[in-house]
């Protein structure tokens, strides 16, 4: 029988690892490989995962120049291709008076995959380089950023709306630009990200904090 | 960190001293309510992503568009903008919805297959990939846009997929996945 834990210190230390999957605990010695009661992979943190949320968010950091650079929709209209890009999107809207909408746009498609990639990189070079700050606060960003996350989803939905309504052939046409892919690659790994990312080694590179 | 689990009054939820997420609830699982409200998300899934959400009346012809439509009609030009847009909007809601009517039948009825295992794996995995709120803000935002172009008619698909979304969201809110895993694996 397994000595009973003592609570208010980490788990690693009293040889017990925990499955995301099934939340049930197990001895870390003698089940290295899978967790006994579900079967997966199991290990006392994420395996790899600095590594994973470092390759990821690069590649989402390489990914959110031709996003926001290149155009997202192309409109065609009377046989001639109006480009828009994300930010040339957002001024006609705001041109047309829609603030409001201006804004919920510019914040999922703009603001909120910018910071989400600026939260992670400092959350993780935080933990890389255990710079003793707040765990607590790292933690509260992180949730924001996993919080936040799926809304970024919103713009393509918005395209997937816009390219089925304007479907007149060469009168009246949206079609989606290389943007889009590249939009959706960030969103996608900033999400895979964040996933990937154990909160617990917050905790492990603060040597002191409760 | 170790936390002790508490004996908790129903209703009462224990938190992690360190991160404040919740480690345990005593909330009773329901699989009979569960299984009700997957069946009619089902039921709701056909017509709420086949039906016209709007229509649209341009260059003099009026033409309704869905939910699958306009992703479909990308795949050429951009199939991993069509992909994302397919998965979290139609596959993930109805594969969730599917997996829970499973694992809850499952309980009801007492039974433990080998594959409910898999079942619980995949509901876990599929829990963030439901969009479905995020797609109406976005219906909203693209109706916004569109009322500067044309005149809109709000389809009959409408009702079904806010009746989807608001089923689909107390599902989410009242499903347990700690509940289910401790079911199986006290077989």
């Amino acid at each position: 029988m397994d000595k009973p834990l003592k609570p208010g210190i980490s788990a690693i230390q009293q040889n017990r690892q925990l499955c995301r999957i099934c939340d049930t605990d197990c001895s870390i010695t003698g089940n290295a490989t899978y967790c006994p009661h579900c079967g997966s992979p199991i290990s006392p943190r994420i395996k790899n995962s600095q590594q994973k949320t470092w390759a990821l968010l690069f590649t989402a950091i390489v990914f959110i120049f031709p996003a926001n650079l290149y155009p997202i929709t192309y409109l065609l209209k009377n046989n001639t291709l109006y480009p828009d890009t994300i930010f040339s999107g957002i001024l006609s809207l705001l041109d047309s008076d829609m603030p409001a909408i201006a804004f919920i746009v510019f914040i999922a498609s703009i603001l909120v995959p910018i910071l989400k990639i600026l939260a992670l990189t400092f959350i993780s070079f935080a933990v890389h380089f255990q710079w003793q700050l707040n765990p607590k606060k790292q933690l509260i960003a992180f949730s924001i950023v996993e919080w936040i996350g799926r809304w970024s989803i919103l713009d393509l939905f918005v395209i997937s709306i816009m390219v089925a309504v304007f479907d007149k052939g060469n009168l009246l046409s949206v079609y989606p630009g290389i943007a889009a892919t590249s939009f959706t690659v960030v969103v996608v790994t900033t999400l895979f990200a964040a996933e990937s990312f154990d909160t617990r080694l917050i905790w492990d590179a603060n040597i002191d904090a409760k | 960190m170790v936390s002790k689990r508490p004996n908790l009054q129903s209703g009462y939820v224990a938190k992690c001293a360190r991160c404040q997420r919740t480690i345990y609830t005593a909330k009773v699982v329901r699989p009979d309510k569960m299984f009700a409200l997957a069946i009619s998300a089902l039921m709701v899934c056909i017509p709420a992503f086949s039906f016209p959400l709007i229509s649209v009346h341009l260059l003099g012809i009026t033409e309704g568009t869905n939910l699958i439509h306009g992703a479909i009609m990308m795949i050429d030009i951009a199939p991993l903008v069509s992909f994302m847009v397919l998965f979290c909007a139609v596959l993930s809601p109805t594969l969730l919805t599917l997996c829970m009517a499973f694992s809850s039948f499952c309980m009801m009825y007492n039974k433990r297959p080998a594959m409910l295992n898999y079942v619980l794996k995949l509901t876990s995995a599929l829990l963030h990939w439901s969009m479905l709120e995020v797609y109406l803000i976005s219906l909203m935002v693209a109706i916004v846009k569109l009322m500067s172009y044309a005149d809109l008619y709000y389809g009959s698909g409408m009702l079904f997929f806010i009746a989807l979304l608001i089923i689909n969201m107390t599902m989410i809110s009242e499903y347990n996945n700690v509940k289910y895993w401790e079911y199986l694996r006290n077989g």
